[in-house]
């Protein structure tokens, strides 16, 4: 893609984290040389309903150490989320949270 | 070229040079007949843990085939308004271009898909796109790298547009 506090998880709204703690599975994006900074930002917001800074926190994440948590939860949940980060071309995967 | 908001609303690229306009009518072509290897990267797997084997065979079979044909509905708007493109006689002459609002998500999603599978199959690293290394029109890599750098001018000049719409 053409510092952050923690993100994902630590960085969900507090009714979304409490529901989310005992849940395994993580969203992650990483980055792609391709991809425009504006546009990955963008994508957040359209898909997470992020504030201009927090999408933008994550996608500076993306750039500079390769890869962000975005979401954390429940597994049917983050594949949604994993294939709507692909219906907009962006890298994204599913992982379980260590 | 010159990039605005027309009268009607509409995104508007005008004084569209030839070689611009040719570059443009590209963007309509099908990423997996012409670039099959680079269109790989348009289909990525949703994870790489072997846990997940089950969940990669299910994207395999049902979600990559649904992404594929949402891509092809979007680059099929996009062609619509490229069929539009309206040719100004002159010394030289020169295209406009008008998109509605409406069809800005198929542009950057079909301009994005194009990129990505031209960058792969060229395999250009961060430091070739990163617009400090001068393209070598007669090749065709360099050719297929100003085309990835004049796509994301458009891509960057409507997701602007979209911001200044939003207001946000």
């Amino acid at each position: 893609m053409q510092g952050m506090n923690q993100p994902g998880l630590l960085d969900a709204p507090e009714a979304e984290l409490s529901e989310n703690l005992d849940l395994p599975w993580l969203v992650v994006v990483h980055n792609d040389p391709v991809n425009l900074m504006s546009y990955v930002a963008m994508v957040f917001r359209r898909i997470f309903g992020w504030t201009r800074e927090r999408a933008e926190r994550h996608m500076m994440e993306v750039h500079t150490k390769g890869r962000s948590v975005v979401w954390g939860g429940g597994r049917e949940q983050a594949e949604h989320y994993v294939q709507q980060l692909h219906s907009f071309l962006l890298l994204a995967t599913l992982e379980k949270s260590s | 070229m010159i990039f605005e908001r027309s009268k009607n609303g509409n995104f508007r690229f005008s004084r569209i040079h030839p070689l611009l306009g040719e570059l443009l009518q590209a963007i309509a072509i099908d990423p997996w007949e012409r670039y099959p290897e680079g269109s790989m990267r348009l289909l990525p797997s949703p994870g790489q843990s072997e846990d997940l084997e089950d969940l990669r065979l299910d994207w395999q079979d049902h979600v990559q085939p649904g992404l594929r044909h949402h891509f092809d509905l979007e680059r099929a708007v996009v062609s619509e308004d490229l069929a539009c493109m309206i040719q100004r006689k002159g010394k030289i002459p020169s295209w406009t271009l008008e998109i509605s609002p409406d069809h800005s998500d198929a542009w950057l999603t079909t301009l994005n898909a194009l990129r990505l599978a031209l960058a792969e199959e060229h395999r250009f690293t961060e430091k070739d796109l990163s617009g400090k290394m001068p393209s070598d029109l007669e090749t065709e890599r360099g050719l297929a790298l100003m085309q990835v750098n004049f796509y994301a001018f458009i891509q960057e000049c409507l997701l602007q547009a979209i911001e200044d719409e939003s207001g946000v």
